[in-house]
């Protein structure tokens, strides 16, 4: 018996038309960086976007001059602090759970609805970060949900799905939401130590194989030819302390100081990012 | 150990000795520790007295520090309200501890001689105490000051027994009036007016959560609380601030005025939080100090600290290596901070603060996020965005020419190539303008086809025939040969044809009459009669053989009658006929009429045995007789059957002759278009032979075949439009559509466009049949079957008429028709029958009776016909049919004819 109650689709497959799009001007490839190496792209946040949640806040990384390339778009909500369930085991510390999550339409290749790895691991460095700016005695017995999402992914559409390693775009991604995080937490009014910021730093090679490497603040993976390594630091300015160091990518053995550059410049970046978090907390609280 | 014996085991002589030896002790013998803290704190005064240092000494200043035990905040208020801003109406400051114990700050004479110094007359300084005395509340009105000013009251009172020296005097007069000193009476200063704040608005931003705030928690509630009191004690720590800076205005403009208890919370980040040293109550006693102001420069006159501002990293690690020393924080921050994007300002739904860009190419701002609202040329918007450019971004305005307005359209700041994309209509637009020109041009035709009708050269089927015809198909359409049929049909002198119909009660031998005469006409040969009469003897029905000639269809075989006309052909020397056999039953009255209206002339068959013939006339005989005449069938040939059985009396037959002719008489038959032949059909007498049977020598008239071709056929319409009605359709190999019926009116030939109504579909003449051969033509009369082509089965139907094109037959659902009743009518549901057609309807209206013969209007709306009466009616159709006027219809109610009339 056929299937009549539902509409069913055609049963031979169709070919899209390919239609000849004259108008389409041709980007210019490959794009150059446009900022100086030791300047961060400027951002926008704001607590308090969403009515529903203990604390939130909204981060925006603009993107590049040119078109056609994503910025980064995160979205936190912080709920909590709120008592665990009578299940869960006694804890004299806050219970930090953070869940990191790319909307399906954040990048290139579309993403899932279920959380898959590369966003687990986020959400384990994003934890790593906050931790260290929590005083979290002073919650003991209770939980916090700290839950991102990621709107926009930061991923240039121009480029090729095969170019590229999308690790650097999580650590940019990291970056953000560690910032964005300690702003929904500040909103929430949950103590802190300190406002803990992400920041970026990579180490670029620009004009081919044997160019001298060069060290940048807030990378972007499609502006440079090769990244050889990147770190994102998560750094309480104050006390000048990092809770979170993630480190990736290969050093030449040349320069024994690239490393402590490299971190140096990714707590540049983060301090930049703290600034921006403390006038956006000064400004909410004005 | 518990607390119980911890307190009994408590030395309490020990305690007292060791403060009473405290007591009288010098001010000299603090510990290195608190000598530490006395230094750290004096010198936080003095930077927070700054200019002010010149009036308090150092010594002041740790007398102060030791009272307030290092509370820097309000050691500089007391100094500030003791020595700085003294109010005039000051008193003499007499510090001692509010337990009342040793720990006091004396004030000798030189200090209470202070208030005459500065200006101010000693009796304000007693009247003061006095008031104090009394226990009148503060009359303070400085509020935030008021708790640390009572705290000075407190010290007055303490030591007023010791330290005043001057004169008490009651000015009663005057206290009153000084009661009420602070009242404004209407000049209400400044600093004291209300400010009211607007409530907050509420925020936009995501939907989300109710009204009301989202459920909390205790553990949220805790938080919340926290964050609002850090808030709060924000709001209050900056409302001193201002306090204190307008303080100091006014000190600036009435400097030595004299003293109050101005006490300011004065703000400072380095507070020292010594709770621990107090309890160890070390510290010496301070000594007395001098008074005199002492400008002291001992650790330099430091800045204000920065009362509030985020600590930002630059301070702090500005000298690390590698990090680029940031700007100064406002700047700075500008600098990183981004505008919102147009999604970020939707999500927050406030607009921007402020926008600085000035909306050129090179601005930085550019391209950032989607960028809504940017005008046309790419330009950031220099506005706030408000909500309706996101929604309403295609703003277009229509000018004169139709085109739109370009520069009106707010179109996102996309790349170019996408905002191209979006300049021209898009495909839906492109696809509906087209649909709407084509609906315009669609009216054009219709008001020219609608010119003719008005005209009244074509009806409107004729139209919509018309347009129905133009469809064109793959088929070449066949051919005609435009014969002139008329001329043909002279030209051929063909043979005359002739149908009747035979009609009878049930089981007067009908159908055996006609097999009988079939097989003597030679039409069936005598095997086939032996066939279907041995196969009637087995089924027990011997005597049905003859009949099964006609009677085809297994169930009238098996139930012994005829249920459907049923035709067969046959030819004498002059005359082809073809034998329309009705069924006698009552219930197949319908297809009796649908053969009734094909018939020329009609055979009554009557059986004449006894009883049968009374009942018949009672029954079939009577209503076949009425209904073949009202459908138009003038001639009839009584053939009184089975005279056999009575031995073929005369009287028999002349008995059911005259009683017939009678009948008959009345029923518009005439005389001359009677005839009446004894026949046996199942021997066959005088049906096609004179009967050999002696007894039947006294008739000596015709047999039934000569009295057939005797009957001439009515005339035939040849010259009026084609009219057919479709007696049958069925698949043929020729042609999906074949039809068979009789020709009424006209001619048709080979390839000639016919109209099928009430389907209203054209459809073309393929190939004739008459009497089974494939003829070029055919006229009315003959009986035919036309393969059609250009047509679906599905628009042909039995009972429907096949037409001219030109002149279709009309379709009515309501018609008039003048009726003769049968029985009595009135308005009721009949059902209508004509030719093969039967339709449900009901009678509307009875609009007159009428005279039988010359057709005058008896009388006008009757309620009811009685039988044998002629009358107008209107009769309403549940569709439309197609109907002439002058056709002939039947009316049955309830399986009996009611009423038969002619169409007007």
């Amino acid at each position: 018996m056929a299937d009549r109650r539902r509409i069913n689709g055609p049963a031979g497959a169709t070919i899209p038309p390919v239609f000849d799009d004259v108008s389409t001007p041709k980007l210019k490839s490959p794009k150059t960086r446009s900022r100086p190496p030791n300047t961060t792209r400027k951002m926008y946040l704001k607590t308090g976007v969403t009515p529903s949640a203990s604390g939130s806040a909204y981060l925006e990384i603009e993107t590049s001059a040119t078109p056609g390339v994503s910025g980064l778009k995160l979205s936190c909500s912080v709920h909590g602090p709120r008592s665990l369930p009578r299940s869960a085991p006694f804890s004299p510390h806050i219970v930090l759970s953070t869940h990191v999550k790319y909307a399906p339409f954040a990048t290139k290749q579309r993403r899932g609805y279920l959380r898959d790895p590369s966003e687990r691991d986020l959400g384990i460095h994003l934890e790593a970060a906050l931790r260290g700016a929590i005083i979290a005695d002073r919650w003991p017995k209770s939980g916090v949900d700290i839950i991102i999402s990621i709107v926009e992914g930061d991923q240039d559409r121009e480029t090729s799905l095969l170019q590229g390693d999308e690790v650097w775009d999580m650590m940019n991604a990291l970056g953000g939401c560690i910032t964005v995080a300690a702003a929904a937490l500040a909103d929430a009014g949950i103590d802190c130590v300190d406002t803990v910021a992400g920041g970026v730093a990579a180490l670029v090679q620009d004009a081919g194989e044997d160019s001298i490497p060069t060290v940048v603040v807030d990378p972007i993976p499609s502006e440079h030819e090769k990244i050889l390594a990147a770190c994102c630091i998560a750094y309480l300015p104050t006390r000048d302390e990092v809770t979170n160091l993630w480190f990736r990518g290969d050093l030449p053995t040349s320069d024994i100081d690239l490393y402590t550059s490299l971190v140096e410049k990714g707590i540049q970046a983060s301090k930049n990012a703290n600034r921006v978090l403390v006038g956006c907390l000064a400004e909410t609280i004005e | 150990m518990s607390r119980h014996q911890y307190i009994r085991n408590l030395d309490y002589g020990d305690a007292v000795d060791e403060y009473e030896g405290y007591s009288e002790e010098e001010n000299d013998e603090l510990s290195p520790e608190d000598r530490a803290l006395m230094n750290q704190g004096t010198a936080d005064v003095q930077a927070a007295l700054g200019v002010e240092i010149s009036k308090v000494t150092v010594a002041q200043i740790e007398e102060a520090l030791w009272h307030y035990y290092y509370d820097v905040d309000k050691s500089v208020a007391y100094l500030i309200s003791k020595f700085v801003n003294p109010r005039p109406k000051a008193t003499k400051p007499a510090v001692q501890p509010p337990n009342g114990k040793s720990v006091t700050c004396a004030i000798d004479t030189s200090t209470a001689g202070l208030p005459l110094e500065l200006g101010i007359p000693s009796h304000w300084a007693a009247k003061y105490l006095d008031l104090t005395d009394t226990g009148l509340p503060a009359l303070q009105t400085n509020s935030p000051n008021s708790a640390a000013w009572r705290q000075s009251i407190g010290h007055q009172s303490n030591t007023r027994a010791l330290s005043i020296s001057t004169p008490v005097s009651f000015e009663h007069g005057t206290w009153i009036s000084h009661f009420f000193q602070d009242m404004p009476w209407g000049n209400i200063p400044k600093h004291r007016e209300t400010t009211f704040i607007a409530p907050p608005k509420r925020r936009g931003g995501l939907l989300g959560g109710s009204g009301m705030p989202p459920k909390m928690s205790k553990l949220q509630a805790l938080a919340a609380a926290r964050k609002k009191k850090a808030e709060e004690k924000k709001a209050i720590d900056e409302k001193a601030e201002q306090t204190r800076m307008q303080v100091e205005d006014l000190s600036m403009e009435h400097t030595p005025a004299g003293k109050e208890n101005v006490l300011m919370a004065g703000p400072s980040n380095k507070r020292l939080k010594t709770s621990e040293s107090i309890a160890q109550s070390t510290m010496p006693l301070l000594g007395s100090q001098p008074t005199q102001p002492e400008i002291s420069h001992q650790s330099g006159v430091m800045t204000k600290v920065p009362g509030e501002g985020p600590l930002l990293g630059q301070g702090l690690f500005g000298g690390r290596p590698g990090s680029s020393t940031p700007d100064a924080p406002g700047d700075g921050r500008k600098a990183i901070m981004a505008e919102p994007s147009a999604f970020a300002q939707l999500l927050c739904w406030n607009p921007p603060t402020s926008r600085t860009s000035n909306g050129s190419e090179s601005d930085p701002l550019y391209g950032f996020g989607c960028g809504y609202g940017a005008d046309n040329k790419g330009n950031p918007p220099t506005k706030p965005l408000d909500p309706t450019d996101w929604f309403d971004v295609r703003k277009r305005k229509r000018d004169d020419s139709g085109d739109f307005d370009e520069e009106v359209i707010l179109y996102p700041n996309l790349p170019q190539s996408v905002r191209d994309t979006f300049a021209q209509p898009s495909p839906d637009d492109v696809v509906l303008a087209a649909q709407a020109k084509a609906k315009s041009m669609k009216a054009g035709p219709k008001t020219a086809a609608a010119q003719p009708k008005k005209k009244g050269t074509a009806s409107t089927d004729a139209v919509t025939a018309s347009v129905d015809g133009l469809r064109i198909s793959d088929a070449p359409l066949p051919k005609s040969r435009n014969l002139d049929v008329l001329s043909e049909l002279e030209k051929s002198k063909p043979k005359k044809s002739a149908s009747f119909v035979v009609v009878g009660h049930v089981d007067a031998g009908k159908s055996t009459m006609m097999g009988r005469l079939l097989l003597d006409l030679k039409v069936v040969d005598q095997r086939t009669i032996d066939k279907l009469q041995k196969e009637a003897k087995t089924e027990g029905k011997g005597s049905f053989g003859l009949a099964w000639v006609l009677d085809q269809r297994p169930e009238e075989r098996s139930r012994g009658i005829t249920m459907d006309i049923a035709t067969r052909r046959f030819e004498t020397e002059h005359t082809a006929f073809t034998i329309l056999d009705a069924p006698g039953h009552a219930e197949y009255i319908y297809n009796m009429i649908a053969g009734a209206s094909q018939a020329d002339f009609a055979i009554l068959v009557i059986d004449a045995s006894i009883d049968a013939f009374e009942s018949g006339l009672k029954g079939q005989t009577r209503e076949h007789s009425l209904l073949i005449r009202s459908m138009g069938v003038s001639r009839i040939i009584v053939a009184i059957n089975k005279l056999d059985t009575v031995a073929w009396s005369q009287e028999r037959f002349s008995e059911i002759k005259d009683q017939m002719s009678g009948f008959l008489s009345t029923a518009n038959f005439q005389h001359k278009n009677m005839a009446f032949v004894p026949v046996s059909g199942l021997n066959g007498d005088n049906l096609v032979h004179r009967s050999r049977d002696p007894a039947a020598s006294w008739y000596t008239g015709p047999t039934l075949v000569e009295e057939l071709e005797n009957s001439e056929p009515s005339a035939r319409a040849l010259t009026k439009p084609l009219r057919m009605t479709v007696f049958e359709v069925y698949r043929t190999m020729q042609s999906p559509v074949t039809v068979s019926g009789r020709i009424e009116a006209g001619s048709v030939q080979m390839g000639d466009a016919l109209l099928v109504q009430p389907s209203g579909q054209k459809a073309y003449v393929k190939s004739i049949l008459a009497n089974e051969a494939p003829v070029d033509w055919a006229v009315a009369g003959q009986n035919v079957v036309l393969h059609l082509s250009h047509i679906d089965p599905i628009h042909v139907r039995d009972g429907d008429i096949i037409c001219d094109p030109a002149k279709p037959v009309p379709k009515a659902d309501t018609f008039k028709m003048k009726a003769l009743a049968f029985d009595i009518l009135m308005p009721m549901p009949v059902e209508v029958h004509r030719g093969r057609l039967n339709q449900a309807g009901k009678i509307e209206t009875i609009s007159a009776l009428l005279d039988k013969a010359s057709g005058s209007v008896v009388k006008k709306n009757p309620k009811i016909v009685k039988p044998a009466m002629v009358a107008r009616i209107v009769v309403k159709l549940e569709s439309q049919v197609p109907l002439e006027p002058g056709q002939r219809v039947v009316l049955r109610s309830g399986g009996q004819t009611v009423a038969a009339g002619l169409l007007e």
